[in-house]
């Protein structure tokens, strides 16, 4: 098996808990215990109230394509291969809006409010990146 | 609310060659920008006491260097980090030194090279996605996420959504500061562009077509701002800052795009200009409808759309239609950064355009100059602006 080239996230103390979500395939988010609202990215306050008190809370991972672009050049030399690539932001039925990608849909079907819902792609034995797919009928 | 009207004033301008070849150190382009802004000005190095750099380490020359190397003798230094959007604020700092006393003459630099250290400008080597939780373009390259012209891209597919608009109508922006280039002995692109050549071109990151992206070189720009006192005693007639305002930030901004739009973490909502967006018009004492020409920060063609409705100049969702017809062409309703802009003429950083106001407003630029030019503004996307005057 060929080593993973393209970049891993930074892990840093405020979000580590994000990344051990994902490992555990999960998606959760620190949410305030002051005025209950979420919040991305993971930072030490609330930006609404300023508390310190956070709980990282799962959150339901399905939300609405906001916007997207592709890819045409290969910044990466580990991207080189995926070229044309897409990358999303999704805003999550809690708030929050996350950047990833959308697989099983070709990028020409990508549509802003485009209904999806979170996966989870294990990279490597410590990294697993959320990604999204188009959302199943519940 | 007059604030610093009138309190400072441009005394000269200089620039080096823009070139896209040839490597040239950033030290070497900013001297010899240096040099033409003092002849210009009719100084000399020891009237400057004061220095605001825009783009330091590791894309420029840090303020200490710069001192060092041109033999200056400062009791004042200003420095920002390497990115374009500091221009603005950096004039800003040169004309709030001068205005309290700090400084008799700031001279505003940059120097860059972009092609020597293109290799900033996204990929393994640009560090803007790996600082804590991310960079101002929204970079995130664990995703592929990354380069600044991705931030522009993720605003204009949401912005071509929520309006309609479409790239063949985002083409009229580069197409104009083209003709505006060729009308431009010093600007690197000079042949004509049409919307054909526009929509043929490749993609780089869709939605935004190669000739939506500004124009990777190397160049220097010097600005030398002092009192309006001084200013007269200069060798040219003085260019007066009228007023300013500040860049914001905060969670409703996203630099590429404008408040409301929804990207990132801003909110969604239908924005339109507070008195408070609007403070430049009040401070210089002018309107909309007295603007000359319009100068903006066009690394990518839609910034220009956002800074046409962030100030009001038309109503949200507009622009792509209002920029139609040869609005902001030379001859046009409002002529936009005349000097064919980061767009066509060079990436100096935005400091071409200032460069190109003084010029205008001193009725030099020739072929391309603006009639009766009495006002002029510098505006961003991400909300700074100075009104200028003469």
């Amino acid at each position: 098996m060929t080593a993973y080239a393209k970049p891993l996230p930074r892990v840093t103390p405020d979000n580590r808990p994000f990344w051990d979500a994902a490992r555990r395939h999960q998606l959760a988010l620190p949410r305030c215990q002051e005025c209950g609202r979420f919040r991305y990215p993971p930072g030490p306050v609330c930006p609404d109230c300023l508390s310190e008190r956070a709980e990282w809370t799962p959150v339901s991972g399905r939300g609405r394509v906001t916007t997207f672009v592709v890819f045409h050049k290969a910044w990466f030399p580990s991207f080189a291969a995926d070229i044309p690539y897409n990358v999303i932001q999704v805003q999550i039925d809690e708030g929050p809006r996350l950047t990833a990608n959308l697989v099983g849909v070709p990028n020409a079907d990508i549509r802003i409010d485009m209904p999806v819902e979170v996966v989870f792609d294990d990279v490597t034995p410590d990294i697993t990146l959320p990604r999204f797919q188009r959302a199943r009928p519940r | 609310m007059t604030g610093i009207r009138d309190r400072a004033a441009i005394i000269g301008v200089g620039t080096s060659p823009f070139v896209t070849k040839t490597p040239a150190s950033p030290m070497r382009l900013a001297a010899q920008a240096f040099k033409a802004a003092l002849a210009d000005a009719g100084l000399g190095k020891d009237d400057v006491d004061g220095l605001a750099i825009n783009i330091g380490w590791p894309l420029g020359v840090d303020y200490d260097r710069f001192a060092e190397t041109l033999g200056l003798r400062l009791r004042f230094a200003d420095q920002s980090w390497t990115h374009g959007r500091f221009a603005g604020p950096t004039l800003q700092h040169a004309a709030m030194a001068v205005a309290s006393g700090l400084a008799r003459c700031v001279a505003c630099v940059c120097g860059v090279s972009f092609i020597q250290e293109r290799g900033l400008l996204g990929g393994p080597g640009d560090f803007e996605g790996t600082r804590e939780e991310g960079g101002t373009h929204e970079e995130n390259p664990v995703y592929g996420l990354t380069a600044p012209a991705a931030g522009a891209a993720l605003s204009a597919q949401r912005y071509f959504a929520l309006y309609g608009a479409t790239s063949a109508q985002l083409a009229a922006v580069p197409i104009a500061f083209r003709k505006h280039a060729m009308l431009n002995p010093q600007a690197i692109m000079r042949t004509v562009l049409t919307l054909e050549d526009h929509q043929m071109s490749r993609y780089v990151i869709e939605p935004l077509h190669l000739y939506d992206c500004c124009v990777i070189s190397d160049g220097a720009a010097v600005v030398l701002v002092t009192t309006p006192e001084r200013a007269r005693d200069g060798a040219r007639p003085p260019v007066l800052i009228g007023g300013m305002q500040g860049m914001r930030a905060g969670r409703d901004e996203f630099l590429f795009g404008l408040p409301g739009l929804g990207i990132g973490q801003q909110r969604a909502f239908r924005y339109t200009p507070t008195e408070d967006e609007l403070l430049v018009y009040r401070m210089a004492g002018v309107t909309h409808r007295d603007v000359d020409a319009l100068y903006t920060y066009d690394a990518f063609s839609p910034l220009v759309w956002f800074v046409l409705e962030r100030f009001g100049f038309c109503g949200l969702g507009e622009a792509a239609t209002w920029t139609q017809k040869g609005r902001i062409e030379l001859g046009g309703e409002l002529p936009m950064n005349t000097s064919g802009g980061l767009l066509s003429e060079a990436h100096v950083s935005g400091w071409n355009s200032i460069v190109e106001i003084v010029r205008q407003l001193r009725g030099e630029c020739g072929e391309r100059q603006v009639t009766d030019a009495r006002v002029m503004q510098w505006a961003t996307a991400w909300g700074d602006s100075t009104i200028f005057h003469r």
